[in-house]
């Protein structure tokens, strides 16, 4: 049993080492804190709310790009593996199939929250860019917080500039640009917690809006699913296939409540409703307008279906990989 | 439908002995493997009626042109691919058994590994595998990169390595399990000479102490080196096999060599036979092969002293590739 675990998360690690090592994976983490850091400069919002605009873009950010990084993700660590060759090397090894299986979606699985966290960082530090918060003796009209947005980007430019150095001493460029990333956000929203938004101290008036929290972890349930679904399109389809496969999966059931909403009556619509993932059960961002809080009961509801519809997916996915020749 | 065939890893009709460590390394019953398409219908039989017996502690060489199913053979004794009928067994198990796994290193073709971790890395993850402790996984990494020539590189990506390099780093992680059965898919491909003489040599040591070693190889001279037996497949079956030895004997003629002579002395002896047996009689210089030239030239310019980037030299065999008779791993009398 100690063996089994150790393989898995052997197994696991190096999945989710490999993937964080692509250089796409780097590709879109910056890409998405960079675009949630300019949101709040180039976006016009004066729709009474100002952080809202800004909120839903960089939730936005954070579900799309993440679809990417870990079908991406999902596909290349069995898909390619399987055409590679190193899933073969690994199975000749004292290793089962489900064990592989699994390995894999639990590696993914952690990528994607890896990506979520660093995600949920930057959507934080951009809200706290842009929103004008009542609570604060402000004179009217706009104020960017300039010194949040300028450490949010300093942040973005020392993670790239640490990973530079530490690729000098031979760690590899993209894992560690995305763990100093992350780190250097998290230092960011710190200081946030010690200068207000006209840069003066202000210890522990942290001015960040933890409803985002919740959403983000809604997004994160999200990008599990899609992994999962990813995965088990991988025991069969190629790369490509795979991606093309989960864009169609992403947006048919995007709109599911709209096409199929409409026909209750009717068995294969309804199957067909039950059988796509809804996606608009993890996307809350308008909750939080004008204050909303996202309930803590629809949280357990919503990741509860989460955990189903993905131990529903790799239950499939793991009959078709233990037929599947892995040569 | 034949019993094998209800059951394509069971037990082959000639399986004897008294348990699976009496059991031959490797044994195949009518085995077969018919590729599909996506409409599940056949496209090729790259594997057809196959029965192959390879004893514990035995050289086997797999030759065959390309397309002839020695690497189809080959994955479907590592389980990786599902034989369409027929039986398997390997190490007395069938070749699913997390237990036969344990005991078996795999070379594949193309050395499969994963370009983004470092050699150190790449055989501290398959330790891991194997269960090995953190202490044994990093001694045995360590030997096998100083066995292999590869030390000055462990901590590169191995994805920025030569074919060269990388085939030395797939062989490290083949052995890292200390296996009983090694199953090796075109191990010199990608080597230079040097190499290749390092592989054959590492694999007659492994031999001399009683591991099994299935090799898969074009190339028939290191097959002639280092196998015992062969069989030499063709449209994926076996169309010769025996003892490598008796295969290549020309029954018919016979070689005598002796020192050098001096023309009119050879001159003489060529008379002399051709008068008293009355046969054709060729004399000729025996020559080294162009491998032992070349290893000979390689070696002087190693002995001036000039270095070369790539692999370094390698060392001998890793200490913990020990013998397999200290574990019981040979052939035990029932």
């Amino acid at each position: 049993m100690l063996l089994r675990t150790r393989q898995f998360v052997a197994l696991a690690a190096l999945a989710a080492r490999e993937a964080v090592r692509q250089p796409i994976f780097l590709l879109l983490t910056v890409s998405c804190a960079a675009l949630s850091a300019a949101l709040p400069v180039v976006l016009m919002h004066k729709f009474g709310e100002d952080g809202k605009l800004v909120r839903e873009s960089a939730l936005a950010f954070h579900f799309v790009f993440g679809l990417f990084a870990t079908g991406t993700a999902a596909s290349w660590s069995l898909s390619r593996e399987m055409r590679s060759g190193t899933a073969a090397v690994v199975l000749s090894k004292p290793v089962g199939r489900d064990m592989f299986f699994l390995s894999k979606f639990a590696g993914v699985a952690a990528v994607a929250a890896a990506f979520s966290a660093s995600a949920a960082a930057s959507t934080l530090l951009s809200e706290r860019v842009a929103e004008r918060f009542v609570a604060e003796p402000l004179p009217g009209g706009y104020l960017v917080d300039w010194h949040a947005s300028g450490r949010q980007w300093l942040a973005i430019g020392l993670a790239l500039l640490s990973a530079g150095l530490a690729n000098y001493r031979r760690r590899p460029f993209s894992s560690s640009a995305f763990g100093f990333l992350f780190l250097f956000q998290l230092v960011a929203l710190a200081a946030c917690g010690l200068f207000d938004r006209t840069g003066a101290w202000a210890p522990l008036r942290w001015n960040i809006d933890w409803r985002i929290v919740p959403a983000a972890a809604l997004v994160t349930a999200a990008l599990v699913v899609f992994a999962a679904i990813a995965l088990a399109l991988s025991t069969r389809l190629r790369t490509v296939p795979t991606v093309t496969v989960c864009c169609a999966v992403f947006l048919v059931g995007l709109m599911s409540d709209h096409l199929l909403g409409r026909h209750t009556a009717s068995l294969p619509a309804s199957a067909a409703r039950a059988l796509l993932p809804n996606w608009q059960n993890f996307w809350l961002a308008e909750a939080l307008a004008d204050g909303g809080m996202i309930p803590l009961p629809y949280i357990g509801r919503a990741l509860a279906y989460a955990a189903l519809y993905t131990g529903a997916v790799l239950f499939a996915g793991l009959a078709f990989f233990r037929r599947a020749d892995a040569a | 439908m034949n019993r094998a065939a209800e059951n394509p890893t069971g037990p082959p009709g000639t399986t004897t002995g008294c348990g699976p460590e009496s059991a031959p390394a490797i044994e195949t019953a009518s085995l077969c493997k018919v590729f599909r398409d996506f409409w599940r219908r056949p496209i090729v039989r790259a594997v057809d009626g196959l029965d192959l017996s390879i004893p514990r502690g035995e050289v086997f060489g797999l030759l065959g042109p390309n397309g002839s199913g020695k690497t189809t053979t080959m994955r479907m004794l590592l389980g990786l691919l599902h034989p369409t009928s027929g039986a398997v067994r390997v190490l007395g198990r069938p070749p699913d058994d997390t237990r036969t796994k344990a005991r078996i290193g795999y070379l594949p073709e193309e050395s499969r590994l994963y370009r983004y971790l470092s050699p150190r890395e790449t055989l501290d993850f398959y330790g891991r595998l194997f269960g090995l402790g953190r202490a044994e996984r990093r001694d045995r990494a360590e030997q096998l990169l100083e066995m292999v020539g590869l030390t000055h590189a462990a901590d590169r990506p191995v994805g920025e390595f030569s074919k060269g390099m990388a085939r030395r780093i797939g062989l490290a992680q083949a052995l890292i399990n200390d296996p009983a059965l090694l199953i090796l898919d075109e191990p010199t491909s990608g080597l230079d000479p040097v190499g290749c003489r390092q592989v054959k040599d590492l694999m007659l040591t492994l031999a001399g102490r009683g591991k099994t070693i299935l090799l898969c190889s074009h190339l028939l001279a290191d097959v002639e080196d280092v196998c015992n037996r062969l069989a030499i497949l063709y449209n994926g079956r076996i169309r010769a096999m025996g003892r490598v030895r008796e295969l290549l004997r020309e029954r018919n003629r016979l070689r005598i060599t002796m020192p050098l002579l001096g023309p009119a002395r050879t001159l003489e002896l060529v008379a002399t036979l051709r008068e008293r047996y009355g046969e054709p009689v060729d004399v000729d210089h025996p020559s080294i092969d162009l491998e032992r030239f070349f290893l000979d030239v390689v070696g002087s310019a190693l002995k001036s002293g000039e270095s070369a980037s790539g692999a370094g030299r390698a060392a001998g065999l890793a200490e913990f590739l020990g013998s397999a008779a200290g574990r019981g791993e040979t052939d035990q009398p029932c």
